[in-house]
């Protein structure tokens, strides 16, 4: 099984973070110890959906990179409880929010070795089945670090010409640095596409596999980030289909 | 898309940068460096003044590997002077200039087994002090690096560090001067070895580009480069810039092999299997042929002037890696894949 997944996107807007709260909480209901860590420190968000705002966030992703604390005083136990009732756990390792602490990580930098070592920490010290890990978008060096580390890289996209192209740079990093396994989620394609002709497509255009063919739904855009999809509407088509995808990755 | 060379160089760089970061061994290297901090034995050379101020907490930990990888934890970017780990190159470079009979004519490639600052040792019936690596060879030594004056054979000297390193070298002037006005005792083996007819009437241009060349400052990252270069052929496997001529490399390694740890050398050949070389400075290199190089500098010494953390480091790495030269028992170590 995969230990460390990275999901990232070349452009924002894609869904990727609330793809990956919902991959993340669709593998934990399996039974599975589950980690998410917030890499995208520029733009932090995937916390909000797991309900945590400023107050709660005590320490964050940043203090471990600073040096003021360990990888694991950073994560939160976040478990929903349809999660506990399967036995299984989610953590979450969320950025700082706080735009003092965003400022100096963009000022100051920090040493993207300890980046590295945090990641197989957590999945040690967790005793973590998966960790799953929300990249920035775009490509900067949290995002090919992780992609280095990771056993398996989801890039997620929409059916749209800009996404195309930034999918194939990234596609081609990734091969560059040797991810063992890749995949594509092709997300938000409005209902008048046929999903198969996306599917084939995509992937006929990078030679990579396509995971899934996700529809722009009203139900999760309503939702609004207030929670997580797949665990407030489990018996929807979409959380079948996001099931079925996280069931692929931790295969 | 990468469309011209300059970005291929570009992205295969960041490429090559990130892997090493995520790289398990760089994990291990950190590791180890945290590990071996911990150890508070020996002290930092005291024979001159500029080597005993030394921060005894200086620690780099550096390894470079045959395709170019660079790793490195700790003080890796911290100066300090080669000493007596210019002796391997400087002997390569009179093999270039000489070729291999004249220098063997010259300066022996027996081990003594002596300290490396042992006076007498010298073979009166051949003519040649013992080996390169001993301040009487590495004397001998310098005074066959030709030139049309001091300026010029100083310049050769640091065109082939730059060679090796991979940048621009340069002499600490306050270590050159306080070895030159502390360092009777070489002057002393030099005028003995004038005597017995080892080397040419010019001593102190001799002296001078040996004081000068123990004075080259370097970091453990460049004693990397340099070990890596060797284990490469004598390409800089970085630059890709040839540093030495293939035929001498042999000669180099099995000197270093077998006399570049002093009197500790044939332990070391047994325990950790690989050419190296120390200095006084605080620095080790060594040298996993076709493998990698490794450099570590740490000032405290043992009594015998190598570095603690340093032989601590070369023997743990040694080990965990698989690097003895001669242990066939050993599958390539997970820590070296790409």
């Amino acid at each position: 099984m995969a230990k460390i997944v990275s999901i990232h996107s070349f452009r924002g807007g894609t869904g990727k973070s609330n793809l990956t709260a919902n991959i993340s909480a669709c593998a934990a209901l399996r039974g599975r110890r589950v980690g998410i860590i917030d890499t995208d420190i520029q733009s932090p968000g995937i916390h909000v959906l797991f309900g945590m705002d400023e107050q709660h966030i005590d320490r964050a992703l940043n203090d471990y990179l600073w040096g003021q604390c360990s990888i694991e005083q950073a994560a939160y136990d976040v478990t929903p409880s349809p999660v506990t009732d399967k036995g299984g756990a989610v953590y979450l390792i969320p950025s700082s929010i706080k735009s003092g602490e965003i400022a100096r990580v963009l000022r100051e930098g920090y040493d993207v070795g300890r980046l590295v070592d945090g990641l197989r920490g957590l999945v040690e010290h967790l005793r973590l089945d998966c960790l799953f890990i929300d990249t920035h978008p775009g490509l900067n060096e949290e995002t090919l670090l992780s992609m280095s580390v990771s056993d398996a890289l989801a890039v997620v996209l929409r059916p749209d010409s800009q996404d195309y192209q930034g999918t194939a740079v990234t596609v081609e990093l990734a091969r560059r640095l040797e991810v063992p396994r890749m995949m594509l989620i092709v997300n938000k394609v409005p209902a008048a596409f046929d999903a198969g002709a996306v599917r084939e497509k995509v992937e006929t255009a990078y030679g990579v596999p396509v995971a899934g063919v996700l529809p722009l739904a009203d139900d999760m855009v309503r939702l609004a980030s207030a929670g997580v999809f797949c665990l407030r509407f489990p018996d929807h088509p979409l959380a079948g289909q996001i099931r079925a995808i996280a069931d692929v990755i931790v295969s | 898309m990468p469309s011209t060379s300059t970005q291929r160089d570009d992205l295969a760089a960041l490429v090559r940068d990130t892997k090493a970061a995520a790289s398990p061994l760089r994990t291990y290297l950190k590791e180890l460096h945290e590990r071996l901090a911990a150890v508070r034995d020996g002290a930092p050379a005291s024979y001159i003044p500029e080597l005993a101020i030394a921060n005894p907490d200086w620690f780099g930990l550096s390894i470079v590997t045959c395709d170019g990888r660079s790793y490195g934890v700790g003080d890796c970017e911290q100066p300090f002077t080669i000493q007596s780990i210019s002796k391997p190159l400087v002997y390569g470079l009179a093999l270039e200039t000489h070729g291999r009979d004249y220098v063997l004519s010259r300066v022996g490639v027996e081990p003594t087994g002596d300290a490396f600052n042992s006076l007498i040792r010298l073979d009166e019936k051949s003519k040649r002090p013992h080996n390169p690596m001993v301040n009487a060879g590495a004397i001998a030594t310098a005074s066959l690096i030709r030139g049309s004056d001091s300026t010029d054979r100083l310049k050769k000297l640091l065109a082939m560090f730059r060679r090796y390193v991979g940048r621009e070298v340069q002499v600490d002037m306050s270590v050159f001067v306080s070895e030159r006005t502390t360092g009777h005792r070489n002057r002393a083996i030099a005028h003995l070895m004038l005597n017995f007819g080892m080397i040419d009437a010019d001593v102190d241009g001799a002296l001078d580009l040996y004081f000068q060349q123990c004075s080259v400052l370097v970091t453990s990252r460049d004693l990397a480069v340099i070990a890596a270069t060797l284990a490469n052929g004598g390409v800089n496997p970085i630059t890709k810039e040839r540093a030495l001529d293939a035929q001498y490399v042999r000669d180099v390694l099995s000197l270093m092999y077998t006399c570049g740890m002093y009197d500790y050398a044939g332990e070391w050949a047994h325990s950790v299997g690989l050419p190296a070389k120390s200095g006084v400075g605080g620095g080790i290199m060594a040298s996993a042929p076709g493998k990698l190089g490794v450099g570590v500098f740490s000032p405290p010494l043992d009594a015998r002037g190598n570095s603690v953390r340093g032989i601590k480091a070369c023997q743990a790495i040694s080990g965990d890696l698989g690097l003895h030269m001669f242990d066939g028992t050993r599958d390539p170590s997970p820590l070296l894949a790409k």
